[in-house]
């Protein structure tokens, strides 16, 4: 059986993670994505590792490799205008070109949609940028920490009230480029489906900063609706909602429904503490937390992690264990839903990675091929694919166009 | 503006919380026809929890929460103690082409709406559950509470100040995560039916698309078999590379200040030059201390007080915008009063969304984080009263006669 998206082509010129994680999740299902890298250093997640042994190396970066599986690689200089004219060529035989070109350079490159209808009027181009392609914040620079702040998560973040002294935190890794990336999917398949039905393509312009304001869950409409400011220092209303130290690790203790808070007491033996006034319902739990962690500390950092998850989960309690890596890749649940997958590539070896977001009943999720060495599909798709003579590849290579 | 790219495609839409609806509200806002099956007798909790206008809570309606997440979809209350709420919840899916549900594992079966139930209604439905932890495994039965999947995911030991335990990530992030995740699943499941005809079942966990978007911690572990180190607002290439307090904001909640701050990344020794120089410190970039990236790393701390010292007595708007005029990454840290009337970039994109509410008038709403140059992208309504679209569903969609309505409605079935 081939992946749902076996028959649609897409090209993509992507850094890090958003355009790249865009077109990854369609590669996965099954999508022939081709990827346009600048010929020398390529993707910079290529720079970013993690590495093997903690080494730089340009093929074994544990991000690019991730988020590049199932994809063809290519290398082709776009802002020269004999580049452009073969990033023409790809694009004629594609369904989609998923970019995250900064504006500024996209400018220079002369990328727009514009040009490239001329060529292929069925086209669907998406194109995720920090803050979109119109308003007075399209040209800024941006980098993952100032697109995650911008976009009003980050200001949630942090110590608390009884540190206010410290700054909002972000949350690891590139989660605004991972957002884009994945909004920007979802755009990028409406657009496919309006493609099928109209035979006509489209411009698809995705705001980074916007998905992430998207998900500000209730927060947002604190200021429309209430006139408050959300932030770091608010005070919890309801508790417990914590996480707290075992014998071997955290766990986060999580009682939102008072069944949930009687049944931990109950799982606790039922101490006299818990009887007391202050700590009647949730909501004086929280006003009263000062004083309550300090009889849950003193049960919890007695137990073992996996012992209490597991006996509060048989009492429908909703804790989790604060997981370590380590934990995820021991998780027996895990094991059983077969989620890790193991991808060898020629030059970084065999590592296991994070597999199938989704398990589909009908349409494979599968890893094909790993991500590709730099330019490791030039002749394939230069050569064979758009008919360029050997001659013709060389002159490309010695000017560094490919 | 040629038809939404899913108008036409209806979503029976059992969600409730916040995955859930977050990934149907991306379906709404690609022009889907979501219909919330709601009941009255159990409402959905955002519809109950606060903001409120004008801090005043009651009703089922006036929650921001809810109305931010339900925008463009309609509403039908059946309640389903009564067989006949169970017979018109069959009739819809029979007209639906995906149907949805963010319930524990196994109540969909249990209501009589499992996959195997769903596709004998309709051969080629699309059917999706979102849970905690996914339809197989020893864990499936699990309780997932939102804030609980933050630190389950992975994500929770990865965040955090350098020496400090781990934290969370703010919100309920592996909601919306799997929510969006799960429209995607959702759209190339119907680009697979145009194909083929085919329908399918997706068993989509929260656990699992949240490790989706950790990989570089995960991939550090599998490679070298080390738990990443928290570092707070560092980056490994990056120095300075923080969020640093200005001068706080006018504005108090509860009677406390509320401070304000600016994220700064300066990426390369280019950048720090002309960083140096802005902030009227040429001379750092002769310093051995910070000449290099090296040597700013090894002396971070120091670094992150001098920028401190001049970002701390101007606002948070003027710093990012000197540091952009000069090529460099900085960006107020907003809160929700800054996207709502301070950002002018919002603004001018037309992110916002107004549209009028039976109950609370014309609010602010988030938008969609997309702009289409063919087809239609506008939301299309605000969010739905309970049960407000159960009388136009039911005659329009269903076929039932207003008597029909009226004696469902009278023996309890619309609850």
């Amino acid at each position: 059986m081939a992946g749902a998206l076996s028959s649609l082509k897409v090209v993509e010129i992507g850094e890090m993670a958003s355009a790249p994680y865009a077109s990854k999740l369609m590669a996965d299902m099954g999508a022939e994505v081709i990827k346009v890298e600048r010929p020398g250093a390529g993707d910079h997640a290529r720079v970013r590792g993690p590495f093997p042994g903690g080494q730089p190396h340009p093929e074994k970066s544990g991000l690019f490799l991730y988020l590049n599986t199932n994809k063809l690689g290519v290398t082709l200089d776009i802002a020269r205008p004999e580049g452009f004219e073969i990033l023409e060529k790809l694009v004629a035989q594609a369904d989609v070109l998923i970019h995250n070109v900064w504006p500024p350079d996209m400018d220079r490159a002369g990328l727009n949609f514009e040009r490239l209808r001329k060529v292929n009027p069925r086209l669907v181009m998406t194109s995720i940028t920090p803050f979109g392609l119109t308003g007075p914040y399209r040209n800024l620079r941006a980098e993952e920490l100032t697109v995650w702040s911008a976009g009003g998560v980050c200001v949630l973040n942090g110590a608390g009230p009884d540190h206010p002294e410290l700054p909002p935190l972000k949350t690891f890794g590139h989660q605004a480029g991972f957002q884009g990336g994945v909004h920007g999917a979802v755009a990028t398949m409406g657009a496919v489906m309006a493609q099928l039905r109209d035979g006509e393509g489209q411009h698809v312009d995705v705001s980074c900063q916007e998905a992430i304001a998207s998900q500000l869950e209730l927060t947002f409409e604190y200021w429309p609706y209430m006139k408050l400011i959300a932030t770091r220092l608010g005070k919890k209303p309801i508790q417990p909602l914590e996480a707290m130290q075992c014998k071997d690790g955290w766990i986060y203790v999580c009682c939102v429904e008072e069944h949930q808070w009687k049944a931990f007491v109950d799982l606790m033996g039922n101490p006299e503490w818990a009887g007391e006034e202050i700590f009647a319902d949730r909501l004086k739990r929280g006003e009263n937390w000062e004083a309550l962690v300090i009889f849950l500390e003193e049960y919890v950092r007695e137990q073992t992690v996996l012992e209490l998850y597991k006996k509060a989960q048989a009492r429908r309690i909703p804790f989790a264990p604060v997981s370590t890596m380590g934990d995820l890749l021991n998780s027996e649940h895990l094991q059983a839903r077969g989620f890790f997958v193991e991808i060898a590539q020629p030059v970084a070896g065999t590592h296991k990675y994070p597999g199938a977001p989704l398990k589909y009943g009908a349409t494979p999720w599968e890893i094909r091929m790993p991500a590709p060495i730099l330019g490791q599909h030039n002749g394939e798709i230069f050569g064979q694919r758009l008919g360029l003579s050997a001659a013709r590849l060389d002159q490309l290579k010695r000017t560094g166009v490919i | 503006m040629a038809r939404p790219p899913l108008d036409g495609i209806r979503i029976a839409d059992f969600t409730w919380v916040w995955a859930g609806p977050y990934c149907t509200l991306q379906l709404a806002h690609l022009g889907a026809d979501v219909i919330r099956i709601e009941t009255k007798t159990r409402p959905c909790v955002t519809r109950l929890l606060p903001p409120w206008p004008d801090m005043k809570p009651g009703g089922m309606n006036r929650s921001g929460y809810f109305n931010q997440y339900s925008q463009g979809k309609r509403s039908v209350t059946l309640n389903f103690k009564d067989p006949a709420a169970h017979e018109i919840a069959r009739k819809l899916i029979a007209k639906s082409d995906v149907v949805i549900n963010n319930f524990a594992h196994g109540v969909m079966e249990k209501m009589g709406f499992g996959y195997e139930a769903v596709r004998k209604i309709k051969p080629d439905i699309i059917a999706i559950s979102l849970t905690g932890y996914g339809d197989t495994g020893p864990y499936r039965d699990y309780i997932a509470y939102g804030p609980a999947q933050v630190p389950l995911s992975g994500l929770s030991a990865l965040t955090g100040y350098r020496d400090w335990p781990p934290m969370h990530a703010g919100f309920s992030y592996a909601d919306p995560n799997g929510g969006v995740h799960g429209a995607f699943a959702i759209i190339a499941a119907l680009f697979h039916r145009a194909k083929t005809g085919q329908g399918q079942y997706i068993d989509m966990s929260q656990w699992e698309c949240a490790m989706g978007v950790l990989a570089e911690g995960i991939l550090e572990y599998t490679m070298n078999g080390r738990e990443p180190e928290r570092i707070g607002n560092e980056d490994p290439q990056m120095a300075p590379h923080g969020i640093y307090r200005c001068v706080d904001r006018p504005d108090k909640v509860m009677g406390v200040v509320v401070d304000q701050f600016v994220a700064i990344a300066v990426a390369d020794e280019a950048e720090f030059g002309r960083f140096a120089s802005t902030i009227g410190k040429p001379q750092l970039c002769g310093d051995t201390k910070f000449a290099t990236l090296k040597a700013r790393k090894s002396n971070e701390q120091e670094l992150n007080r001098i920028v401190e010292e001049w970002t701390v007595s101007h606002t948070a708007v003027e710093v990012a915008r000197v540091l952009q005029e000069a090529g460099i990454a900085a960006a107020v840290v907003a809160d929700n009063k800054f996207l709502s009337e301070e950002d002018p970039h919002l603004k001018e994109r037309n992110y916002f969304v107004y549209k009028e509410h039976p109950e609370v008038g014309t609010l602010q709403h988030c938008g969609m984080p997309w702009k289409m140059s063919r087809t239609e992208t506008s939301v299309r309504s605000a969010a739905p009263c309970i049960g407000q679209h159960t009388d136009e569903v039911l005659t329009e969609v269903l076929g039932y006669s207003a008597d029909d309505v009226a004696k469902l409605r009278a023996q309890g079935a619309l609850d």
